[in-house]
């Protein structure tokens, strides 16, 4: 008759949101500058940095390109001589872009597939922050058809539709323990999808002068029917059975300012500003379709705030076949103090960036990047968790892309 | 040139992999104005790593002197020995398990296999196997102050966990304070008192025990006078700084808050006797020290609580009450609860006249009563549940250990300006829960 409630806390389990995840790495031109030159560079990846330029394009092209993101943090608890470090894991971002139209025409039109949210971290199970997060990937890839005209020779405008396909895997250890000591485990994994669209306008003054307005929507991710399995004792199998869940996770809009003018002959500069309104993702509800007295559907705070990044780079044409380039930016993170989860440790963040372009021939065009950003130290302890500790991230992100033109 | 551009190449991928990782600046830990190198710990069964209504080797190895001692390594703590039971005899005394859960309801079980007894004293009580090899986690489960002045404490008709401790040609009035004072150290920690009154409170403020049906005061059962405490406690201390040795002292904690006394609830039984009778009763009839009446919520019942008495009419009605030794009720809860209130004020009176450390257990206890988050982490004094408290109510999981070692911790960095690393507490276990 000890009548017990076995009154399991399962706190939620988070689903991340990148603010780390926002690694612009959609065209290597564009990192090679720390993300700067929505205004400067006039290719297939206008699709994704502005619409509205797309139409400028003076021929067809099909690009793809990949980075090797490489995200990593260390933990320290607070009072503790131990520091936790994530695995070493690189994550690829990618994006596909293809443009088709008549040229020199008042209109194109162009598809892309990319990757502007994503990222992973895997703590490993022996950390202090394990009940919280033990591992985390999760990726947005877009779909975005779209159409650009020109109004004049100078302005022109753009727009796509947005078709966002969101994964997630995330795990994390459950304070339930096995008969040889170890933790109990949740895993949560699924697919979501949603909705948004992208629109710019372009405006360059002859070759000199040109600027950018670009605004990407919101996209507000549902994940239906996700699977969540956990793995405990035997004897509390049924206070936690496998199941479905569904889970919503806002993508948050994004307006972006760019523009770039000629130092000299060969070397142009860019200049962006992109402020992310973050706000909107103020909590992650998880609601699990079976519910028992433990397994509680689950709300955690996360009250993003508005962001802002401002980035400035140099591009440099050596000659016809070869640019070179470089940038640097600088991040305010939209995660306050008590709010920052391992998923994502973030804070503001320093960039620096190098990159290059080689023609090899009129129609085909090699572009390689490289992009260091540091996360600063961030000492916090989280509101929901109580974790306390200091962390610090760097992300290191080298990329290639390869166009052919025609 | 090409030769030079592999080379760049394979550098500039060393320096990308190298630098990947964030350096965190080292912390630099310090001993302040202590001095770790010879550390030990004097204390009763907490101290020893006692779990699960047993002494045995996993909760010996995670006692929290173990994990304060391993912490102090980084600030030039020595060797730290402890009197563990051996590998092949590793349930040491035995202890209590879970083996399932009925509607919810825990299922415990003996462990009986690869105990440590080797044999049994005149009145039948098991001795343990013996470990004489010098130590420094000199807890004894069952240790109380008073007890710790008593000779013949260390011989087979004393205290089992003691008498293991010793050599076969110790004398027979060797006391546990004498022993423990015998232990040249540089730095100690210090937790008695806890059953100077846990024994009488557990055996339902009732001193004495019952020997074929007369009763008998039993030294274990007796609650400690405020005099006596103070008496002893500050000789106790007195024999551990008599070289000026720096040390950390606790408080004893509520009986309320552990799950041993809040458990199993006057409101618990009462829906028993109410689904028992189908409705037709539901008051709990108890005895007290003098009347009989119906328990309410201000009576604590037990964790062991025979719960099988109330099928078989006790406490069902006044003229068949739940006996006084089963049940600590309003005024016995009182009385302890001064007792420990004024037993703690002299703890850190005493603390403060050495200038010693206190971890203030009881203070933090009742806070945490209600439950706190700690990594993600529900921690409580709600048993099972709770996390750091293991099966027998009172004594600690892995993870209570941990918490408390770090209470300690805190307690020593804030008076001798050290900074003790703490210990990552997420990784130590709470119950284990059977497959």
């Amino acid at each position: 008759m000890k009548r017990l409630l076995l009154s399991l806390l399962l706190a939620s389990p988070l689903l991340l949101h990148a603010q780390g995840s926002q690694v612009n790495t959609q065209s290597q031109k564009a990192v090679g500058m720390a993300g700067a030159g929505s205004a400067l560079f006039i290719d297939e990846t206008s699709i994704f940095y502005n619409p509205g330029a797309l139409v400028k394009m003076d021929h067809n092209a099909v690009q793809v390109g990949a980075s090797a993101v490489m995200y990593r943090s260390a933990f320290r608890e607070a009072g503790s001589n131990q520091v936790h470090d994530t695995k070493f894991q690189i994550s690829p971002p990618f994006g596909a872009y293809a443009t088709f139209g008549p040229k020199n025409a008042w209109w194109k039109a162009g598809i892309g597939v990319y990757t502007p949210f994503g990222g992973g971290v895997d703590w490993g199970k022996e950390w202090p922050g394990r009940f919280s997060l033990t591992h985390l990937s999760m990726r947005a890839i877009y779909i975005q058809p779209t159409l650009s005209f020109k109004i004049t020779e100078q302005f022109s405008v753009g727009g796509g539709f947005v078709y966002n396909i969101g994964l997630v895997d995330l795990g994390r250890a459950l304070p339930v323990f096995y008969p040889d000591g170890s933790a109990g485990q949740a895993t949560l994994k699924g697919t979501g999808t949603g909705m948004g669209y992208n629109l710019g306008v372009h405006y360059n003054l002859e070759d000199q002068f040109a600027i950018s307005l670009s605004y990407r929507s919101k996209v507000v991710t549902k994940l239906k029917d996700g699977d969540a399995t956990f793995e405990v004792p035997g004897s509390l199998a049924a206070n936690f059975p496998n199941g479905k869940f569904d889970a919503e996770l806002p993508l948050p809009s994004t307006f972006n300012v760019g523009i770039s003018f000629p130092l000299s002959e060969k070397v142009d500069a860019a200049m962006d500003a992109s402020f992310i309104n973050y706000d909107i993702y103020k909590e992650l509800v998880f609601d699990y379709a079976n519910n028992t007295p433990v397994l509680q559907d689950t709300r955690s705070a996360k009250k993003y705030q508005n962001a802002f990044s401002g980035k400035v780079g140099v591009n440099y044409d050596v000659n016809d076949k070869l640019a070179l380039r470089a940038g640097v930016g600088y991040v305010y993170t939209p995660v306050q103090g008590k709010y920052v989860y391992p998923e994502t440790p973030d804070n503001n963040r320093a960039m620096a960036a190098g990159g290059v372009t080689y023609a090899f021939s009129p129609k085909w065009e090699m572009s390689a990047a490289y992009v260091f950003q540091h996360i600063l130290a961030r000492t916090t302890t989280n509101a929901e968790t109580q974790l306390r500790g200091t962390y610090q991230t760097n992300i290191h992100a080298p990329g290639i892309s390869v166009s052919y033109k025609w | 040139m090409k030769k030079n551009f592999k080379y760049y190449i394979g550098l500039a991928i060393l320096g990308i992999v190298s630098s990947c990782k964030p350096e965190l600046e080292t912390k630099t830990f310090s001993k302040g104005s202590a001095d770790f190198s010879s550390f030990i710990a004097v204390g009763n069964s907490l101290t020893s790593g006692f779990a699960d209504g047993g002494l045995y080797l996993e909760g010996q190895q995670v006692a929290f002197p173990n994990l304060m001692a391993a912490q102090m390594k980084a600030v030039g703590g020595g060797e730290f020995t402890s009197p563990f039971f051996s590998v092949e005899q590793a349930n040491g005394s035995g202890y209590i398990r879970l083996v399932s859960l009925k509607d919810g309801n825990p299922v415990t079980e003996p462990v009986t296999d690869k105990v440590a007894v080797r044999g049994a004293n005149p009145a039948g009580k098991p001795l343990y196997t013996k470990f004489t090899n010098p130590i420094q986690n000199l807890g004894v489960p069952g240790m109380r102050l008073d007890m710790a002045f008593a000779p013949g404490i260390g011989t087979v008709m004393g205290n089992p966990y003691f008498e293991r401790l010793l050599p076969d040609n110790t004398p027979a009035t060797l006391t546990y304070q004498a022993y423990a004072a015998g232990h040249a150290h540089t730095f100690f920690s210090f937790w008695l008192g806890n059953n100077d009154v846990l024994g009488y409170a557990t055996n339902g403020a009732v001193s004495t025990i019952d020997v074929n049906g007369v009763p008998v005061e039993d030294p274990t059962k007796a609650l400690i006078s405020l005099p006596v405490f103070t008496n002893l406690y500050t000789k106790f201390i007195e024999s551990l700084t008599l070289k000026q040795e720096k040390g950390v002292v606790a408080t004893v904690p509520d009986v309320t808050a552990v799950p041993f006394f809040n458990t199993v609830t006057t409101a618990r039984l009462s829906a028993a006797i109410q689904a028992g009778s189908q409705g037709k009763a539901k008051d709990v009839y108890i005895k007290t020290k003098t009347t009989v009446r119906a328990a309410t919520d201000k009576d604590l019942f037990p964790l062991t609580f025979n719960t099988a008495m109330l099928m078989q009419g006790v406490g069902t009605s006044p003229l068949n009450p739940v006996p006084d030794k089963d049940v600590l009720d309003a005024d016995e809860v009182k009385l302890v609860a001064q007792r420990v209130v004024d037993i703690n004020k002299e703890i850190k009176r005493i603390a403060a006249s050495k200038s010693l450390a206190v971890a203030d257990v009881y203070t933090f206890l009742n806070k945490v009563k209600t439950g706190y988050v700690y990594n993600g982490i529900l921690i409580s004094s709600a048993f099972i549940t709770g996390n750091a408290f293991s099966l027998d109510g009172i004594h600690l999981t892995p993870m209570g250990n941990a918490i408390v070692a770090n209470l300690f911790i805190d307690a020593i960095n804030k008076t001798y300006s050290s900074s003790l690393p703490k210990v990552d507490i997420s990784l130590y276990r709470g119950v284990k829960y059977p497959n």
